[in-house]
């Protein structure tokens, strides 16, 4: 049984329930363990604009608390992973921001030390082990339902600090999905970004980022687009209507977090998976 | 002698320029000087088409040093952080990097943040995340809340106060 | 040796701004042992030699320091001035004052007080210097060239025709090389094989010439005059005494068209059983042993169908690979370069189309004798292409790939423009999307302004990635000098790759005792003076070996090779550096130690008399022997420890 210390960050504890329920519902099917430690923030980074040390130290100083309890941390959503993939990177290399940082961090009784790994969801579910594990605890395979795979931004780049799959041709979402019976196909705009970030200061542009590649996906005719960040799926799923208006076509498009797909293949109910916040029509896809 | 650029009649910020330029090398990103242009950065960047952004713009401007030009300009906070012009980059350089470096200096120098970024940074400094817990509604037109889901309560700072300090000193630090 | 002379070097201010000269000739004057001490401007001159000459007859010195810049630029000439003054040239030391003093420090006085000591060791070696003889080796007058492309080819002729008998080593079934896959050179817009067949052909008939292709080097003895090396000659599984070259065999092969073809790099099939090329020399057939169902499978329909095509019964399954020693004495390598792998760019999409291709996969398309005889056809549908556009620097210029220019790139992709336009005419867009274009050589600009005039879109940017969208190819490239932003929409996208060493590059270097540079390719002793030298003598290098370069400058390396090749092939004896290694037999326990940490194999332990003995024309007086050895038994000559030790004594 693996242990993992959880930080759920700020959107999905707050907003993202559909995530969060189904990590919880699927990972101990996997033999995982999730401990929910008190006192996190915010990871930092959507503040990176703002003030940068700041970033670095919230990232810390959550690295921190997790290290007390000799806990690895499990970061679901990616752009928390980046940050503290990143925040672990310069203060592991640096011993004099380092300690700068800890200078702060003993405010409150924390210090980043380094010995905790930082795990995104891919490092949890792929490995020749889970690939394996998945596959065996299939009960009703997605009977080859064609899906459009979006890996996001902040989970495969930069390549350079070492990220949870390739940058270009990244293929574990896509191994994981056949795993479990589907058909993942690829498609050119694969790689292009949802525009989630942009949100916070232009939103009309991130909903057309959004709407161009639902509207791509759409009529290359996938049955499905699965995604693994809250950001991503917030803009593709939770507002999918309002992305079609930016690009001025009725998008159709069924949207599932990863986890939710891997939960019906395992045979999890439906509810149980956080299906109900899914606002895109995902009840076209029939899966039961 | 001088070099001035004509249209703004500013001369080159060396001192602001080798800042960045530091706070890259510190960060271990590549110094901006390498970059030959080729625009293979904003042949790729994802806010380009609509919000035109120039990574390679930015980096030459960089090199020059007409860094007020670019603080003092709203296209520096349409960059998506994609990353992928820094994945790309045939020389190592990281245009999104330098416009961290641009957006807190303007931050720093008292610009007006724009959009949401004031209100989420309110949101940590009162309860530790950047959103308050959301009334979420379903497809089916009913609202739930974590605790009837069964989710255990959300994980915030301990002794909010101490939180609030490590905050406020934090504030005035650059990298 | 008693009386020695000091004679001290201003290297213009070199030395003299930061060292005082005139106080450090004083001071060597009052030397023990020291008769005359003399300074000059630039002791490395007419001048500064002949007053080393007139000193030595005055006050018939018989030992010399000069206290200079680095040994490494001056020794040799030094050395000769003395021997012409009438002084053993091993009676010479040299001082570094320069280097090791004043280019290093900036305390004239502690700066001058340095060079006081590094003198004083060198007048305390010197009077410990023995006057060494060199001894001389044969030189064998034959050549080797590995690699036949048209460095190879160049050289080979170029030696052939001094009178030197050459074995030119292939390690294809065919000589050419990359030039023989071209279908036209720029900026000449030269037929390729028109005037590289003539040169294949005077390199199968020439008298001096011993060809030798489908054959590899598998190991190398010896040194400089006298190196043996051993060819693998691998099996063609045809008797080249019989095969016509008639090519029924290719034609009746079962495996016909279903092989990705080398030689059209992939672009087109062949058989198990083929012929290189049609201007192949020799135009002999071979069969692929790793496809070949009768040598795979040992079954190949009833009887296999080459053997029953041909009329001169020249295949032979029975034969097997051979290995061959030669003796030359001097090497020439020109073993070219390979296409970077661009599949390595993922984001250009190599590996997601047949639509997107290479520079020399196209050059194979507009070859007549490439896979679609000429017609310039799209990979994925056979249908002439509309829009055709070029990507320069894949791979080139490039911090996280290779980080040099390939140099031939942006000519070679203006060649491919003009000879697009000839083929397809005014019906074809042809774009071509640059970072800079390098059009450097002679004829070359002129060209470049004949292409940038009217026949192409020039695109001055780098686009991020290529889109396959099935039907077409969608690349959006930043235009710099417009400032805007492009989507191109194209048939045919051509990737301009970087040129790269080949896979077994790092291999051969080991074999060879070669060294590579940071990039991979073969390393020359000097770039500027020394090009087509290595640090290893008798062994020279021509052509993209040692660096991507076009066509011109490989043959101008090519020839300057052969003349360097010749300096030494011509001589009937060659002269040994007697600053080697060498061993006291009295002393010596026959341990084997010294052999084992050689690094040129230089060492070899008499199996009758027990004792070590070195092979002069190999060592290269590195010194690990000398340090490995537990007897003492090794010796370095005028390195002695009695003498290095005095240095340092005098020193303190």
């Amino acid at each position: 049984m693996k242990k993992y210390a959880l930080y759920p960050g700020c959107v999905i504890p707050t907003e993202q329930y559909a995530y969060e329920l189904s990590i919880r519902e699927i990972l101990p099917l996997l033999d995982i363990k999730l401990v929910d430690l008190k006192g996190f923030s915010c990871c930092g980074e959507p503040m990176k604009s703002v003030n940068q040390m700041l970033t670095i130290s919230l990232s810390a100083r959550n690295i921190a608390i997790a290290e007390a309890e000799n806990l690895d941390v499990f970061a679901p959503c990616p752009m928390c992973h980046l940050a503290m993939s990143e925040c672990k990177r310069i203060l592991d290399s640096d011993e004099k921001t380092k300690e700068r940082i800890n200078s702060f961090l003993a405010d409150e009784n924390l210090k980043y030390t380094g010995k905790s790994k930082i795990l995104s969801i891919l490092d949890i579910l792929y490995d020749d082990e889970g690939l394996k594990k998945i596959s065996g605890l299939v009960k009703k395979p997605l009977k080859d339902v064609k899906i459009a795979v979006h890996y996001g931004c902040h989970l495969i780049r930069p390549s350079e600090i070492g990220r949870p799959d390739n940058s270009e041709n990244p293929q574990k979402i896509e191994q994981i999905l056949k795993a479990i019976g589907a058909k993942p196909a690829s498609y050119p705009e694969k790689l292009d970004c949802c525009g989630g970030l942009l949100t916070t200061n232009l939103p009309e542009t991130a909903l057309t980022k959004t709407g161009q590649k639902l509207q791509a996906v759409q009529q290359q005719g996938f049955d499905a687009f699965v995604d693994v960040c809250p950001w991503c799926h917030r803009q593709y799923d939770s507002k999918q209507t309002k992305a079609g208006e930016t690009v001025a076509t009725k998008l159709e498009v069924p949207v599932f977090y990863l986890t939710q797909l891997i939960g019906l293949a395992f045979g999890v109910k439906k509810e149980k998976l956080g299906l109900e916040f899914n606002l895109s029509p995902v009840d076209k896809l029939k899966i039961d | 002698m001088s070099i001035v650029d004509l249209t703004s009649m500013s001369e080159s910020q060396t001192a602001i320029k080798n800042e960045i330029n530091q706070r890259l090398s510190k960060l271990k990103d590549e110094v901006s000087d390498y970059c030959y242009q080729c625009a293979k950065c904003t042949s790729g960047c994802e806010a380009h088409k609509l919000l035109e952004l120039e990574p390679h713009k930015i980096i030459a401007l960089l090199k020059r040093g007409l860094i007020d030009e670019m603080t003092n300009s709203e296209v520096i906070w349409t960059c998506m952080s994609c990353f992928k012009c820094r994945e790309r980059c045939p020389q190592k350089v990281a245009p999104v990097e330098v416009l961290f470096a641009l957006k807190n200096m303007a931050v720093a120098s008292g610009k007006q943040i724009p959009g949401n970024y004031t209100a989420m940074l309110q949101s940590i400094l009162t309860m530790g995340l950047i959103q308050d817990v959301k009334s979420v509604t379903t497809n089916d037109n009913k609202t739930k809340n974590r605790t009837e889901l069964g989710l255990p309560e959300i994980s915030k700072p301990i002794d909010l106060a101490k939180f609030q300090m490590v905050l406020s000193k934090l504030a005035v630090e650059k990298i | 040796m008693r009386r020695i002379g000091v004679f001290v070097c201003h290297c213009g201010i070199n030395i003299a701004q930061n060292v005082d000269v005139e106080a450090l000739t004083k001071y060597a004057s009052h030397l023990n042992g020291v008769v005359v001490s003399k300074n000059y401007k630039y002791m490395c001159s007419d001048v500064g030699a002949n007053l080393i000459k007139d000193a030595i007859k005055e006050h018939k010195l018989d030992g010399v320091v000069v206290a200079s810049c680095s040994p490494r630029m001056h020794e040799h000439t030094f050395r000769q001035v003395v021997t012409d003054g009438g002084v053993n040239p091993y009676r010479l030391e040299i001082v570094n004052i320069r280097e090791h003093c004043s280019w290093a420090h900036n305390d004239r006085q502690k700066a001058t007080e340095k060079a006081k000591s590094l003198i004083r060791s060198g007048v305390a070696k010197a009077k410990l210097l023995e006057p060494l003889q060199s001894s001389t080796i044969k030189v064998n007058p034959d050549a080797m060239v590995i690699g036949a492309g048209i460095a190879g080819i160049q050289a080979s002729l170029d030696l052939a025709n001094e009178g030197f008998k050459v074995y030119l080593i292939e390690k294809e079934p065919s000589i050419g090389g990359r030039m023989s896959q071209l279908d036209k050179t720029f900026p000449t817009l030269d037929c390729s094989s028109c005037i590289l067949t003539p040169k294949m052909m005077e390199v199968a008939n020439h008298p001096n010439i011993t060809l030798h292709t489908y054959s590899e080097v598998s190991g190398i003895e010896g040194s400089i005059g006298n190196y043996t090396v051993k060819i693998k000659k691998k099996p063609r599984y045809v008797d080249l005494s019989k095969c016509t070259g008639c090519s029924d065999c290719a034609t009746a092969c079962r495996l016909k068209g279903r092989i990705p073809n080398e030689f059209d790099m992939g672009m087109g099939k062949r058989g198990a059983a083929y012929m290189p090329f049609p201007q192949a020399v020799p135009l002999k057939a071979l069969i692929d042993d790793k496809t070949c169902l009768f040598l795979t499978r040992g079954k190949c329909g009833d009887k296999p169908a080459c053997a029953e095509a041909c009329q001169q019964k020249a295949i032979n399954f029975e034969q097997k690979e051979e290995t061959i020693d030669l003796k030359v004495g001097a090497i020439i390598i020109a073993t070219g370069y390979d296409p970077l792998n661009t599949e390595k760019l993922y984001e250009y999409g190599y590996a997601l189309s047949p639509d997107v291709i290479t520079t020399l996969e196209l050059e194979r398309l507009i070859s007549s004798s490439g896979p679609t005889k000429g017609e310039i056809l799209r990979p994925s549908d056979q249908q002439k292409p509309k829009s055709i556009t070029f990507i320069l620097c894949v791979g080139s210029r490039d911090e996280t790939q290779c980080t040099w220019c390939c140099r031939i790139g942006c000519m070679s992709a203006l060649k491919h423009v003009y000879l697009l336009r000839e083929k397809l005419g005014e019906d074809v867009e042809i774009n071509i999307c640059y970072t800079d274009i390098r059009s450097y050589g002679k004829g070359y600009e002129e060209f470049y302004r004949k292409i940038r005039g009217h026949k192409a879109n020039m695109f001055r940017g780098r686009p991020s990635e290529v889109r396959n969208m099935g039907a077409y190819q969608k690349v959006d490239i930043f235009d710099t000098t417009t400032n805007k932003l492009f989507e191109i929409k194209t048939d045919l996208i051509v990737l301009v790759p970087e040129l790269v060493p080949r896979p077994d590059a790092a291999d051969f270097a080991r074999l060879m005792h070669l060294t590579q540079s940071g990039d991979g390719f073969f390393l020359e002793a000097h770039p500027k003076l020394r090009p087509m030298d290595t640090f290893v003598n008798g062994i020279f290098i021509a052509g993209c070996c040692q660096g991507p370069k076009d066509i011109q400058d490989t043959v101008s390396q090519a020839s300057g090779a052969a003349s360097r090749a010749a300096c030494i092939l011509s001589k009937k004896e060659l002269q040994i550096d007697p600053l080697i290694a060498s061993v006291d037999e009295e002393v010596c326990t026959g341990c084997g130690l010294c052999v084992e940490v050689c690094p040129y194999e230089a060492r070899i332990l008499n199996e009758k008399t027990k004792i070590a003995e070195v092979n002069g024309a190999l060592c290269m007086g590195c010194g690990a022997c000398i340090v490995a050895c537990p007897s003492n038994a090794s010796i370095h000559k005028n390195f002695t420890k009695k003498q290095l030790l005095n240095m340092i004594d005098d020193i303190m």
